[in-house]
């Protein structure tokens, strides 16, 4: 086709694939950013350089993070709602990195593919009563010469002999890791070695870490500052470096510090025609453009279709079905622990090395009927992870330590160099109540209303907790039989002040689901919004069910193909 | 306010250093305020009363020597470091976000994360809210008020006073360690915000990077077995995948652990080891 406009709202794992595609493609692609760019020399002719470091200080002033006291988001449950609660909480809500590559600048790169019956749960699984539970209107096999793609591009370790024949029929891969696995960190050995006495099946987690120097980027040295910490030496594939440099040197523009507030319309509301904004320096914007990509993220999707709402589309931009900002969905995490008596140190490393799925599901009989539902659903597990030494303090402050009792446990080096866990990611199943929208009073510092969540789980993420937490726990306890392991399961929904739980997970799906019915979805298989196609979704927003895996490959992978549906 | 002790800091020429500030010279920051080198003998923002009070303040939340083996709030000069933060738009770049990727500690030459990053309009308008409170201006009380860290220090430590003037006739500072630890679990909200304030940054002064102040001459890392910031060498294959030897003359460290950390600690740390953990210390919501 000839030379398109495009405008991409968002530079992170959505945008800066859709940019490249789109870019490499000959396309005229800009890309506006709310954040900054802390990468220099991003998209020049030399390596991509970094701000980013080994510096927990840094990260928990949010060098990366929106900053909630300038955009806050607010939040109450499902409870609260009928009850006429406006809201429960403002703060940080569910904050993702907002720079230049977004959530992967921080990510720990583990790249899982969904499986096959993630994408068809209700006609392989049935409805789950009060939730709403629909296909997705592809199939694996569509996305997963995409998954390979991304993979390669972002360079992905692992070991394809080593994954379990469950999980390669349900997401089958033709081709080896383009790298080996990092080596395993010790209390990863460890429960992994328990969990295989008992009969599961552990293996390499697939991460985009380079375990050699790969696409001119260095090798991972194990810093042990990875999950929610940018790389110091690059050596994870993420947006930035893997796709959005490229797509920049292919011809696209990064604008920073420029936040769309609506998408303009032509008369009639049937086709986008641009963007407006609010640049660096405050003053009010507008672009044409042929084509407009959105992936803010999901939950700002949401809100910048509601905040795009007018004459044609009074509900919100794309919202004719009522589906916008509904079936948000985070993952609903439980985490084991087992206290080793030697330094097990899992601090060190790339976060977590292994996984194991087994405990994804579904599980039917007699555990599902107890807890009245047709089917059990958990996720896949990320096995070995630890703290850092001032998260490790704060940990003990929170548990409400001081003084002796404090700097006591701190010397003995408790959570740093004993104790290492299991996290299992399960799935979250999505609610219509379950939702983003505008919050009615409370405003960004610009002026435009936050994103509201109202969010409750399921009886269904609770029943498969109290199943497979105890599980998880037998493996801690297995590899650890002297020291005590902590289960957490269900208190991790309970009021948590947004202090811990789903409303902290990076993990955000939804709110824009995409399905062949525009009567009960907001775009279509490519993600082009039913109500006006040349508006394109590129975020987990389009994200039909939540399934029990890291999503963002997923999301990448969609990314890619929708754009490559739209440069053809 | 203490105008005429920033001036003075500014006309002394400590700002000179700042453009490429190593850890020393923000130690030196420190020092000049540990042993009363500034006007008034007082800090940047704090007064010498509200400094005294502090340190006091930090010492019983993290004790050091001779009670306490520590390594103490007092040895990483917790209360200095606050009120470095506290401060922090006296100093040009403020040292808010250290630069990166290395700090010279762990391979490298240069100490990059002395070049502090100047922040841009908009994070200096979050910083100052952050800090200063929004102090009824309209630009920042857009989603209402914002009470910041400096009022937060300042109010708690006056009323932290006051009630010990009302309990032993003396200011807090003078009052013995048990009536201190009373006073500052006092369910007054006033001190409440403080010690949750205090808490956090003397964990940060304990824990952080030395360039933000804190950690004076290593002391918090030294004392806790923490290397740092690792990079660019990392570790090696064998450093990851093999246990790490027991410390030396460490208490408990590499041996059995201490029931008093298995049984009070571990029940109340668990679930804040999920994902999103590290997001816990960000949490917060508007007073």
């Amino acid at each position: 086709m000839s030379r398109a406009s495009v405008v991409v709202v968002g530079s992170g794992a959505g945008g800066s694939v859709a940019a490249w595609e789109l870019a490499r493609t000959g396309h005229d692609v800009l890309v506006l950013e709310k954040g900054r760019n802390l990468l220099p020399g991003l998209g020049g002719r030399g390596s991509v350089g970094t701000l980013f470091s080994n510096d927990e200080v840094k990260q928990g002033r949010r060098f990366e993070v929106q900053d909630p006291l300038l955009e806050p988001r607010t939040r109450r449950s499902q409870a609260q709602a009928r009850g006429g609660v406006t809201r429960a909480f403002v703060g940080e809500v569910n904050s993702l990195a907002t720079v230049a590559g977004g959530g992967t600048v921080h990510w720990d790169a583990k790249v899982p593919r969904f499986w096959r019956q993630d994408f068809k749960g209700r006609s392989l699984l049935g409805p789950v009563p009060g939730a709403n539970v629909a296909d997705w209107p592809l199939e694996y096999e569509e996305l997963e010469p995409y998954y390979d793609e991304v993979e390669k591009r972002l360079g992905v370790q692992g070991d394809r002999s080593a994954m379990p024949a469950a999980t390669l029929a349900q997401a089958p891969r033709r081709h080896q890791f383009a790298m080996a696995p990092n080596p395993p960190m010790y209390g990863g050995l460890k429960l992994a070695a328990a969990a295989a006495q008992l009969g599961y099946q552990p293996y390499p987690y697939p991460m985009a870490v380079n375990s050699r120097r790969f696409d001119g980027r260095a090798s991972c040295n194990s810093c042990g500052f990875c999950s929610g910490f940018g790389c110091p030496i690059h050596a994870r594939g993420d947006a930035a470096v893997s796709f959005l440099h490229e797509a920049i040197r292919a011809g696209a523009r990064l604008h920073t510090r420029c936040f769309v507030h609506r998408v303009d319309l032509a008369r009639g509301g049937r086709r986008a025609v641009g963007v407006s904004y609010v640049d660096r320096s405050g003053a009010r914007r507008k672009v044409r453009a042929d084509l407009v990509v959105l992936a803010p993220s999901a939950i700002e999707t949401a809100r910048l279709l509601l905040l795009s709402r007018g004459p044609d589309h009074p509900e919100g931009l794309g919202n004719s079905s009522g589906m916008v900002g509904r079936n948000l969905m985070f993952h609903y995490f439980s985490v084991g622990a087992g206290v080793f008596t030697e330094r097990a140190h899992s601090w060190r490393g790339p976060s977590t090395t292994f996984t194991l799925d087994d405990f994804v599901g579904p599980v039917t009989g007699a555990p599902a009927r107890r807890a009245g539902l047709p089917y059990l659903k958990g996720g896949c597990c990320e096995v070995g992870g630890g703290t850092l030494l001032l998260e490790e303090a704060d940990l003990y402050a929170g548990a409400g330590l001081r003084g002796s009792l404090l700097t006591a446990s701190l010397r003995q080096l408790a959570l740093r160099d004993h104790i290492s866990g299991i996290q299992l990611n399960a799935e979250d199943m999505p609610q219509l109540a379950n939702r983003v929208d505008l919050d009615p009073k409370i405003r960004d510092f610009r002026g435009f209303p936050v994103p509201r969540i109202t969010h409750s789980q399921h009886h269904f993420e609770l029943a498969a907790a109290a199943h497979f937490a105890p599980l998880v726990q037998e493996i801690c306890a297995s590899a650890a039989p002297t020291a005590e392991t902590q289960v957490i399961g269900a208190s991790l929904g309970a009021g948590s002040g947004g202090k811990a739980g789903p409303y902290s997970t990076a993990h955000i799906m939804g709110t824009a689901r995409i399905g062949d019915d525009p009567r009960s979805s907001v775009a279509d298989r490519f993600g082009r919004l039913h109500d006006v196609p040349n508006v394109v979704l590129a975020d987990a927003s389009v994200f039909v069910s939540s399934a029990g895996f890291n999503p963002t490959l997923t999301l990448m992978a969609l990314a890619l193909r929708a754009a490559r549906n739209f440069a053809r | 306010m203490h105008t005429a002790t920033r001036r003075a800091f500014v006309a002394g020429g400590a700002l000179a250093v700042l453009g490429l500030v190593r850890a020393e010279r923000v130690w030196a920051l420190i020092d000049e305020v540990a042993h009363g080198g500034l006007p008034g003998g007082g800090g940047r923002f704090l007064s010498r009363q509200e400094l005294i009070a502090l340190r006091a303040v930090t010492a019983r939340l993290v004790p050091g020597p001779p009670a306490d083996p520590g390594p103490g709030a007092l040895d990483v000069r917790a209360a200095e470091a606050i009120d470095l933060l506290l401060g922090a738009f006296e100093l040009d770049p403020p040292l808010i976000h250290a630069g990166g990727p290395f700090s010279g500690r762990a391979g490298g030459s240069r100490d990059d994360f002395a070049d502090f990053v100047r922040l841009d309009a908009q994070e200096e308008l979050g910083w100052r809210m952050r800090l200063e409170g929004s102090r009824g201006l309209r630009e920042r009380e857009f989603a209402g008020p914002v009470l910041g860290l400096q009022e937060i220090y300042r109010l708690g430590l006056a009323r932290l006073d006051e009630h010990a003037r009302a309990r032993t006739g003396g200011a807090f500072a003078r009052a013995t360690g048990a009536t201190q630890d009373a006073l500052l679990a006092a369910t007054d909200p006033v001190v409440h915000r403080l010690v949750a304030a205090a808490l956090t940054n003397t964990l940060e002064a304990l824990c952080g990077p030395p360039e933000y102040g804190g950690n004076y001459q290593l002391a918090g890392w030294r004392g806790l077995n923490w290397r740092g910031d690792a990079e660019p060498i990392g570790y090696t294959a064998a450093q990851v995948s093999e246990p790490d030897p027991a410390v030396a003359g460490g208490a408990g460290a590499g041996a059995v652990l201490d029931s008093a950390v298995r049984g009070d600690v571990l029940a109340g740390i668990s679930p804040s080891l999920a994902r999103g953990r590290r997001a816990a210390r960000r949490a917060g919501g508007r007073t």
